[in-house]
């Protein structure tokens, strides 16, 4: 109980951090701050995919509502949570995965969550840029752009991070 | 059946993602033409207060600068009143006026949300329905012009701005008079691009772009930007013209909407035109 009103927090919390301040900010060089998909990376890991994918695309229509993209947001979290078990799987430790642990920089370890979450967060931000954009001729801008945005959104999600799972850890 | 239902069962995660997706892209991809979902915008009323709350503490980061541009404003206004004239003719007296008929009247607005990164982006406003604004109404700054209401709630709207992909306001070139269509790329909030100017026509950087007033949109000769560059494009006789707006759309707070009082008498007469049918 106490889990569900947690993610209920960090969920609310992200959309909040998103909305009304992320995607506000403009420090030009087409970088766009995406911190979504750290909520998908940090769902304990026995989630079932269809519940990912339901409150993936919750949390995206309710950052899309707010700011005009309609649609976008939650179509690129849906696709996350698609593919966060196949990821997980091409990724296993060779013991396997701890149930009681949670996917977070703590649990899993350094090397572990960079190429994990820096994969998961280059496919969200390469799905986003394809379909904003949505022309061919253009693929040397969208590959420019998510990779120069990413270093950004990893530097903001880890400092989420931070904030929510340390809290949790203390109590 | 029993195939199907099995089926079913063993694809349902991917079922279920297809589904979700086809929401979502249907929804974005339809928007861009028209707003055809009530509730999921930036106009509808929960998430406009929202955005409200976040501009009555955002309003106040540009507050000196734009308290400056109105002072200036004002200024140019106030030296068009009355008392800021010599009397040089003693003779005349004040009649009312029937040589002129106002034509466009402005509602002030403020900018409570705005984006200048997307490949498409919407302003949101806060007057609406309430305040007499209607879809198809131009909105301009003190600088040049914004773009074109998009969608409309009862106390909100949402303007579909000169920083997006179909916006093709028509404008003119200056000192020569030349029409084209205003386009953005979707790449530079500071520069648009002009389309539809044949390349035998001499043009030079840095003249002025202002609207043309054709749709009844906009009045004639209001600013949008200047000349910036001009490029052949190969295999067509057209040029590229690259164009710096007026406006900066990243410090965007203060605009006006436009209403023009003689648009339907401007429509019915266009309408009244036979349309060209097919002979053969």
């Amino acid at each position: 109980m106490i889990d569900i009103a947690k993610q209920a927090i960090r969920f609310i919390v992200l959309v909040i951090i998103q909305a009304l301040v992320l995607n506000q900010l403009e420090i030009g060089f087409s970088i766009q701050f995406m911190v979504t998909p750290i909520f998908l990376m940090l769902l304990p890991f026995e989630t079932s995919t269809i519940l990912m994918m339901v409150l993936g695309f919750v949390m995206g229509i309710m950052i899309d509502s707010i700011s005009n993209t309609y649609g976008l947001h939650a179509s690129s979290l849906v696709f996350l949570a698609f593919i966060r078990p196949f990821l997980f799987k091409r990724f296993e430790p060779r013991e396997g995965y701890d149930v009681l642990k949670t996917p977070s920089i703590y649990d899993m370890g350094t090397g572990w969550f960079i190429s994990v979450f820096g994969l998961f967060l280059f496919l969200h931000h390469l799905w986003f840029f394809t379909f904003e954009i949505f022309k061919f001729d253009e693929t040397i801008f969208i590959l420019r752009k998510s990779l120069v945005s990413l270093p950004f959104s990893f530097l903001i999600a880890l400092l989420l991070q931070a904030l929510f799972v340390s809290t949790s850890k203390n109590k | 059946m029993r195939n199907l239902i099995a089926f079913f069962q063993r694809f349902r995660v991917f079922v279920v993602f297809v589904v979700l997706q086809i929401i979502a892209m249907s929804t974005y991809f339809s928007f861009l033409n028209f707003p055809r979902s009530q509730y999921l915008t930036s106009a509808s009323s929960l998430n406009a207060s929202f955005l409200k709350t976040k501009h009555s503490v955002t309003k106040h980061f540009n507050l000196a600068h734009n308290n400056y541009l109105l002072q200036l404003e004002n200024i140019a206004l106030r030296k068009k009143l009355p008392q800021s004239y010599h009397q040089l003719q003693h003779g005349y007296v004040k009649i009312d006026d029937t040589l002129y008929k106002q034509q466009y009247v402005y509602t002030p607005a403020l900018v409570i949300n705005s984006t200048c990164t997307k490949e498409n982006n919407y302003f949101t406003l806060d007057i609406g329905k309430d305040h007499g604004i209607r879809r198809g109404m131009g909105v301009f700054s003190e600088k040049g012009i914004v773009g074109i209401i998009h969608k409309t709630s009862d106390h909100y709207s949402v303007v579909k701005s000169v920083l997006t992909e179909n916006i093709n306001i028509d404008v003119m070139i200056e000192p020569i008079g030349l029409f084209g269509l205003l386009k953005w790329d979707g790449k530079d909030p500071r520069r648009g691009t002009i389309a539809g100017i044949s390349n035998d026509m001499k043009i030079k950087r840095w003249s002025k772009v202002v609207t043309r007033g054709g749709s009844g949109i906009f009045p004639r000769g209001l600013n949008v930007g200047k000349i910036e560059s001009l490029k052949s494009v190969e295999g067509k006789p057209i040029w590229d013209v690259v164009m710096r707006f007026s406006e900066d759309y990243r410090k965007i707070q203060r605009v006006y909407v436009i209403k023009n009082l003689l648009q339907e008498e401007q429509f019915k007469l266009e309408e009244s035109i036979p349309q060209d049918k097919e002979n053969d």
